[in-house]
């Protein structure tokens, strides 16, 4: 299979604007609608919310979470943060040897969840009694957005410094424009589960946006990279265009099969792995995958067009 | 000849060195792993504050975040419950007396003069406090070696400090450290520079960890109103033992995959690159041990992508050498051509993460943070397993032999030699520009 990027570069530019399209129009839409007026559904790591401890006489609570987890999802409890408390030695009386707290969105004073829950720990935990209930606010802060954001920008600044020294400026901001590319993909798509099925992202999410950018930065210059090499042997011979294609095809098995297998443990852990972490593990799925394809035919194809262009102006 | 073998042994004793380490040293893991201590703290009325406000609160909320950061332990949780109250969590791994001690006090730091209170001598507020100050910093007086704490103003503080020893030359001016009297020096001429000193009560001076503890105060800010742990638990995760427990099920099963397909992709070569792996493993989770790094959540995230990128480097080496074994190269020199050649697009992808890694782990809080920490390791660590490792294998095994066994590359016999001639005409067809 030969796929010609080059000569197909604006179908590609335009399948990666209907890519990102829906996922733009979803967070602007649910900038509009939500209350708290984000692009994406966050969670109580941010909004904060109620939690409930209970009181129970078991010593190993740990056994029976999983279970507790399943059944309070099937009630509808989205995400509920489950953490055991021990209860030192001095406090312990009538019995009450731990504390199960659980952490969920905001409950109402006197509304219907609250007994749901009762009931469902009482018929996981006999005799488990409802210690305390009450708000909590956010663990997360705009300032911790705020902080990393400019630290983001910092580093974008010291890549884009770095290779344009190693390559050249336009290879340099076709990098970080893929970067962009990327990160605006997972944020739509999280978007749009938060919209549909009510995925809500938590403090997790910035380490799996983190994750994609990393990649997609480091997969980006392994494909500049053989450009790069390529130019120096065939420049006379080839156009621009030809160079690019070339590499790609030379590179290709490599993309593939790094992400397959970056993908691999991933979909293992997606599988297999804890509730708690699912979401975080198919944002960095999905942005691996989105990287991949950006470096190889968004990226690619934007270093061809400026190339073109400057050739075309030089010409004129 | 030799510098192989000596290369190996030097490998069989980071190995070796690193086993030690891991075997000896205890591994840190964060809140969100394994749990901690949990603290509930309470707001304190007092006199001349009678009600506590939710502006207070988020005040007392940022000064605790801003300690707990202090005490220098790995995403820490700081998180308002209900009115007055504020919860938090700290990993197992702080000394829990000392983050008591630390949560706990009020670090109000006031400049006092002498004034008729009353009909009697008493020192009164002069209205600059500790919120005047740029930064506290622990230095040593060169006259006499004592600890003394360095306070350096910020503008308004500077005005408010040389307004105040002027009016006060030849006068008694005291400095007070939670209620407490520090010392009261004699002002023998107006302070104009914006600096000033505290010297111990005692006739000994300060202690080392007494001045590095205000001065740690001081620069993480009073506490608006004063806060009393009145709750103190230890937790589980928080990310819930259940979770955790299958996460680690399914990681060792997507290593084992990864393993799997290097072997069965690239044969041979992917056998070492999975010697290599573990080799990684071992000495970057010795690392982790040594340094010590507290591991969260964000850190394995940072962990994983470092092995993708470790793995990326095995793959890149291999699909070259291949390459150049198709183009009909003799064993010896693909191997050696397929490293060069990789060479420069594994460094400057891994500069690349480590420029961005240290701008991420100087600026960035919590999170941020540990995700940097780890990923820079990991990078760093890879580019010694991934090439040095997986090289010196490579030659120590195949030597300068021929290639008696093109399968063991994944190659057949017949792919040897033929490709080159297809690649050449490929870029002949190229140069009339009939690329496909």
């Amino acid at each position: 299979m030969k796929l010609d990027i080059v000569k197909n570069k604006f179908w590609f530019l335009l399948l990666s604007v209907l890519l990102l399209l829906p996922g733009i129009a979803a967070m602007i839409y649910s900038s509009v609608t939500y209350p708290t007026h984000t692009p994406l559904k966050v969670g109580i790591d941010y909004t904060g919310g109620t939690t409930l401890q209970y009181g129970i006489n078991s010593t190993s609570p740990n056994d029976k979470l999983g279970d507790l987890r399943v059944k309070l999802q099937a009630s509808g409890i989205d995400n509920p943060y489950l953490q055991v408390i021990n209860v030192s030695d001095d406090n312990q009386k009538d019995g009450l040897k731990s504390i199960i707290s659980i952490r969920t969105k905001f409950i109402e004073e006197g509304s219907k969840v609250t007994d749901e829950i009762t009931s469902i720990m009482t018929s996981e935990y006999g005799g488990a009694e409802l210690l305390q209930v009450s708000s909590v606010g956010a663990t997360l802060g705009s300032e911790l957005f705020k902080n990393s954001l400019i630290a983001l920008s910092l580093a974008i600044l010291g890549i884009i410094f770095y290779l344009t020294v190693r390559f050249q400026f336009d290879y340099a901001l076709a990098a970080i424009l893929g970067l962009v590319h990327d990160v605006l993909f997972i944020l739509g798509v999280f978007s749009i589960l938060g919209l549909f099925w009510d995925v809500q992202i938590d403090g997790l999410f910035i380490t799996a946006l983190l994750t994609v950018i990393g990649f997609s930065v480091h997969d980006t210059i392994v494909v500049f990279d053989r450009v790069r090499e390529n130019l120096k042997y065939y420049s006379k011979k080839m156009s621009f265009g030809e160079i690019v294609n070339f590499s790609i095809h030379q590179t290709l098995a490599r993309s593939i099969n790094t992400s397959l297998t970056t993908v691999l443990t991933l979909l293992a852990l997606y599988l297999f792995g804890g509730v708690t972490t699912r979401d975080f593990v198919l944002a960095m799925m999905l942005g691996i995958i989105i990287g991949t394809y950006s470096s190889i035919f968004f990226c690619a194809s934007l270093v061809d067009l400026w190339r073109e262009g400057a050739k075309k102006k030089q010409a004129a | 000849m030799k510098n192989k073998v000596k290369l190996f042994w030097f490998i069989v004793l980071v190995v070796i060195t690193a086993v030690y380490f891991i075997i000896t040293k205890p591994t840190k893991l964060g809140l969100d792993l394994v749990g901690g201590s949990r603290l509930v703290l309470e707001a304190q009325t007092t006199q001349t504050m009678p009600v506590i406000t939710q502006d207070m609160m988020n005040s007392l909320q940022f000064a605790i975040e801003n300690r707990v950061n202090k005490l220098g332990v790995a995403e820490t949780v700081v998180q308002r419950q209900g009115d007055k109250r504020l919860v938090v969590e700290i990993p197992d791994v702080t000394d829990l007396d000392k983050a008591k001690q630390f949560i706990g006090e009020t670090a109000e730091l006031e400049f006092k003069k002498l004034a008729m209170v009353n009909g009697q001598m008493d020192w009164v507020s002069t209205g600059l406090t500790g919120k005047d100050l740029n930064k506290a910093m622990v230095s040593s007086n060169p006259n006499n070696g004592e600890w003394v704490v360095s306070l350096d103003f910020n503008n308004e503080g500077a005005k408010k400090f040389a307004d105040l020893t002027r009016e006060l030359v030849g006068k008694q001016m005291a400095i007070f450290f939670n209620g407490e009297l520090q010392s009261a020096p004699n002002v023998n001429e107006p302070i104009t520079g914006g600096h000033a000193q505290i010297t111990g009560g005692g006739n000994a001076g300060f202690a080392y960890e007494e001045a590095k503890q205000m001065v740690d105060l001081l620069n993480a800010g009073a506490l608006p109103v004063p806060a009393k742990i009145i709750e103190e638990n230890t937790v589980g995760p928080t990310l819930g033992a259940d979770s955790i427990a299958r996460s680690k099920f399914a990681g060792i099963i997507g290593i084992g995959l990864v393993m799997l397909f290097m072997v069965a992709y690239y044969r041979f070569p992917g056998l070492i690159a999975n010697v290599a792996l573990c080799i990684y493993g071992v000495i970057l989770f010795a690392l982790f041990k040594i340094i010590p790094v507290t591991l969260t959540l964000a850190g394995i995230a940072g962990f994983i992508l470092s092995i993708g990128m470790a793995v990326d480097a095995n793959i890149l080496i291999f699909e070259r050498t291949k390459e150049e074994l198709k183009a009909g190269r003799t064993l010896f020199t693909a191997i050696n051509s397929g490293f060069d050649r990789a060479f420069t697009s594994i460094f400057d992808s891994n500069v690349t993460t480590i420029i961005s890694c240290i701008i991420l782990y100087m600026l960035g809080t919590s999170i941020v943070k540990g995700f940097a920490l780890t990923l820079a390791l990991g990078v760093a660590v890879s580019m010694f397993t991934a090439i040095t490792v997986t090289r010196n294998f490579m030659h120590l095994i195949f030597d300068t032999g021929d290639l008696k066994h093109p399968e063991w590359f994944g190659l057949k016999k017949s792919d040897i030699g033929d490709a080159y001639k297809a690649v050449e005409t490929k870029r002949e067809k190229a140069k009339f520009g009939i690329l496909d």
